[in-house]
């Protein structure tokens, strides 16, 4: 689920990654065996009462749920038709309800958070010699660049479509295999550029070197 | 081209000096990508602070810029940073080479403009904290601590660039690397770009197409097939290279219609 940040800060902000995505964990391991329909209205009427707390702009990051509205009425007339309508409502529901909350965390919580709340996960990966913050780092790529890598899709088959192409050819994989490729070469190239995913570790780290900010004379 | 290295941080660290005048000497350096010759036995020193590279595409400006920060190596000959081999300095190069590329929808990592500025003090060292604090700050000082927390994606292109050169600029490099970094931009963006480098510090090694851009720099290289063909003040280069587009043109689109 990709979504924006909200770029205004709201109370939901200033919670601690980890104690939100916690509590969305929880959330999950609490929701998922419940059937009860009217357990799942109520939750529902809760996500959205947590996004418009976040104000008018926030109630309006709902709309991310439209395009997959087709993909929630095929799985409700699924299970309608073979294993009964009530059923189907709370698969529904549970599915609304655990996309919300997990938007709702990813609106308000900025990506170095994220990270830093992800981390511990990943530090096992230490004792095999690896990097939980190469780990981490890669995480966020993916995040920041899946909207590029549809731009770029996008472009290639406007390009098609404006030289007689038919939307969504096979065709396409190719080209935009071969554009993907030459992005992550560039991302990385500027990812190295800047000290690769290990960073350059000053020696004086702890003494906490101030950024020299005089030393820039940059006019108004 | 791989994100993590296990042996990238384990060559034997040498200490570079970043205090001396000459950045970068090259000496009889040849690069070759795919089997073409892209470099053919480059020799120079640059120490000016302001130093211009022109050349027709494809003539190996890109290439030949980006042996001074190791993203490439040469296949023979060597290429000293500040008196030392890149070889042995490479891991510790991005302190003090920056590097602004064309696009900077390739450069920026994260989707807001503070993480991007902090992305830069955290790969120094700083934690978490106090990387978000020394970044606003720093983007207060440029007059953009209103961009803090807009996702980059909604900046204009003008914005972009700009937060693509302070994300290098906080790491305080000795020398800024940019290539063709105005090529996005409209010609009131780039300007105001512009004035913005000629400000700074850092000295500046720049690629650009726009030559009015480099009329006053110290030195301007001209680069022709992988070669030095002229290197020397603006005006010397720059009205001899004008006037060789101008030949060529001439020669190759003539007469005949295309
Ligand atoms: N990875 C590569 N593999 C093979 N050849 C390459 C590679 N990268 C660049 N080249 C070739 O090397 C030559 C010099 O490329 P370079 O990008 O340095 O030129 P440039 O002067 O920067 O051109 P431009 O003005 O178009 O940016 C070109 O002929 C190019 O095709
Ligand atoms: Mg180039």
């Amino acid at each position: 689920m990709i979504s924006v940040y909200l770029d205004r800060p709201t109370w939901a902000h200033r919670r601690s990654a980890g104690m939100k995505l916690g509590l969305l964990a929880l959330c999950s391991v609490l929701l998922l065996p419940q059937d009860s329909l009217i357990l799942f209205i109520g939750c529902l009427a809760g996500a959205l009462t947590l996004y418009a707390s976040l104000g008018r702009d926030g109630l309006s990051q709902v709309l991310l749920l439209k395009p997959m509205i087709v993909f929630f009425g095929i799985i409700l007339v699924f299970h309608g038709l073979f294993t009964g309508w009530q059923e189907g409502f709370v698969v529904v529901l549970r599915l609304i309800v655990m996309v919300l909350l997990a938007n709702f965390v990813s609106i308000t919580t900025r990506m170095d958070d994220m990270m830093d709340a992800v981390m511990p996960l990943f530090v096992p990966l230490k004792w095999l010699g690896g990097s939980p913050r190469t780990i981490a780092l890669a995480v966020a790529l993916v995040l920041r660049f899946v909207p590029v890598l549809m731009t770029v899709y996008g472009g290639l088959s406007e390009s098609y479509r404006a030289r007689g192409g038919k939307q969504g050819s096979w065709r396409l994989i190719a080209p935009f295999a071969l554009q993907s490729l030459r992005l992550s070469e560039n991302v990385a190239e500027a990812l190295s550029a800047r000290g690769g995913a290990r960073g350059v570790f000053e020696q004086n780290r702890s003494a906490g070197r101030n950024v020299r900010l005089t030393g820039l004379q940059v006019g108004k | 081209m791989a994100l993590w290295h296990p042996l990238r941080r384990k060559d034997a660290k040498k200490e570079l000096n970043p205090n001396q005048d000459v950045y970068a000497r090259f000496d009889r350096v040849k690069l070759t990508l795919g089997n073409r010759q892209v470099l053919s036995d480059v020799s120079l020193s640059l120490s000016e602070k302001r130093i211009g590279v022109v050349g027709l595409n494809g003539s190996g400006k890109s290439s030949f810029v980006r042996l001074v920060n190791g993203l490439r190596r040469a296949d023979s000959g060597t290429v000293k940073v500040f008196g030392s081999d890149i070889d042995d300095v490479a891991a510790d190069l991005p302190r003090f080479v920056g590097f602004v590329f064309q696009n900077p929808d390739h450069q920026a990592i994260f989707p807001t403009v503070g993480e991007e500025i902090a992305f830069g003090l955290r790969q120094l060292g700083f934690d978490k904290a106090k990387a978000r604090d020394d970044a606003l700050r720093f983007l207060e000082l440029h007059s953009c601590s209103a961009l803090v927390d807009k996702p980059f994606a909604e900046l204009s292109e003008g914005q972009k660039q700009l937060i693509c050169i302070l994300a290098v600029l906080v790491m305080e490099p000795k020398v800024l690397i940019l290539d063709e970094p105005m090529a996005s931009l409209d010609g009131l963006a780039g300007r105001k770009i512009m004035q913005k480098l000629k400000k700074l510090d850092q000295k500046l090694l720049m690629i650009s197409h726009d030559l009015s851009f480099l009329a006053d720099f110290d030195r301007i290289l001209w680069l022709e097939d992988g070669s030095i063909r002229m290197d020397s003040v603006p005006g010397d280069v720059l009205p001899a290279f004008r006037a060789d587009v101008e030949r060529r043109s001439a020669l190759e689109l003539g007469g005949d219609d295309l």
